[in-house]
């Protein structure tokens, strides 16, 4: 009797990775599903969900967008992270950033404004005000659940 | 009713007695067919055509990995389940198959188990295994989106659909290409210098991809299942679940 079977489908298929090598040059606006590492240069867009890594060396020329960074090589263009971007010592980001995590190493340069959500302070941005205020609430909450447990 | 395709290579005598064995197991198995010996100038299509029209189920491909390539993309086109029983030292796609070579292929054979496999495409023709253009001057376009050029002159490319690929690299390990669903990957690798013997590479770029446009002003080589020709211009694309497979349980996808 004949059977159908469907491909077992497993997380790693997912998680492909797209290099660019170093001596290669990619024009255009540049998405990937999965984790992206460039050790050569691109002009224009990238984005991600996912991991972005610029190696010592590479340069991107254009804006980013990425679920989180690690950057060693230069950006010239606004990043946008959704969690966490790490910049090494080599890493040279002429643009803003927005993130939640910011992590620097000694002698990483940036030129840039930096904004990063759930500032608490009063007078900061209304966004990152209300946010932080809709966590606080939050975090009360579940510490009352805590303590009731 | 199952239709078997022989390669012509199996002709010689050192197979004989494999292939009586697993002409047996098939008769055991109640999966006995016809057979067909492939030549040279055999039209697989039309070969596979008349012979469903003649009331054939199941297409089973006797060989190695170029038989396998052979036919099935001139096959690709067909609307009928294919099999594989891999006989002979040249066997990689097989062990992607999840198909043992030898005797133990019928096993599988029997079992049925169905899985449609996606087809890589160029230039209105399919190829199953991978694809490959040596290092040349060339652009390539990936979903319309953005181009990949090398910095510093020519560009080996390969991509791959079932056939696994090893590039060979001396400074560190050898990079091995496993072949994935759902997306062609390609694999470009510049010429950065000529050695000795063999020109230096760089280290590879890797992109996954549904459509691929690789132009050049002059004339480049295209390596596809083993055949050879000479494009300035070429579209890649995926057929997605073009193919009716019987796999092994082993399979890697």
């Amino acid at each position: 009797m004949d059977t159908e079977y469907h491909a077992p489908t497993s997380p790693d298929n997912d998680d492909v990775e797209t290099v660019v090598g170093p001596s290669v040059h990619v024009e255009g606006d540049f998405a990937s599903e999965g984790n992206i590492l460039v050790k050569g240069s691109v002009s224009g867009n990238v984005k991600t969900s996912k991991l972005l890594t610029v190696e010592k060396g590479a340069q991107i020329l254009a804006n980013v967008r990425a679920g989180s960074a690690h950057i060693s090589g230069n950006i010239k263009g606004s990043v946008k992270v959704e969690d966490r971007i790490e910049l090494t010592s080599s890493a040279q980001i002429l643009g803003d950033i927005t993130c939640s995590i910011l992590v620097v190493e000694p002698g990483a340069l940036v030129q840039g404004k930096v904004m990063m959500n759930g500032v608490s302070i009063a007078g900061g941005e209304e966004d990152g005000s209300q946010r932080s205020a809709v966590r606080t609430r939050r975090s009360s909450k579940q510490e009352d659940q805590e303590e009731q447990a | 009713m199952y239709l078997y395709l022989y390669d012509n290579f199996l002709r010689s005598r050192k197979y004989d007695s494999l292939l009586s064995t697993i002409e047996t197991r098939l008769t055991d198995f109640g999966i006995a067919g016809k057979i067909i010996r492939l030549q040279h100038l055999t039209n697989a299509e039309s070969v596979i055509n008349e012979e469903i029209r003649r009331g054939a189920s199941t297409i089973v491909i006797v060989g190695d990995d170029k038989t396998f390539g052979s036919v099935l993309s001139k096959a690709a086109v067909c609307d009928v389940p294919f099999g594989f029983l891999p006989v002979g030292a040249d066997n990689s796609i097989a062990k992607v198959l999840g198909i043992p070579v030898g005797l133990e292929a019928c096993d599988v054979l029997s079992r049925r188990r169905k899985v449609k496999l996606d087809v890589g495409w160029f230039n209105n023709r399919y190829f199953v295994s991978r694809l490959h253009i040596p290092p040349s001057d060339i652009t390539v376009e990936y979903d319309e989106q953005f181009k990949v050029s090398s910095t510093k002159g020519k560009i080996e490319l390969v991509v791959c659909n079932l056939q696994p690929y090893t590039w060979k690299s001396r400074k560190s390990q050898d990079i091995v290409v496993h072949p994935q669903d759902g997306k062609l990957e390609a694999f470009l690798r510049p010429v950065v210098g000529k050695g000795i013997i063999k020109e230096k590479y760089d280290e590879p770029s890797i992109f996954p991809f549904e459509e691929m446009v690789v132009t050049s002003r002059k004339p480049f080589v295209v390596e596809a299942d083993g055949k050879e020709s000479k494009e300035t211009k070429i579209t890649i694309k995926l057929a997605k679940k073009r193919i009716e497979m019987i796999v092994g349980r082993e399979r890697k996808f």
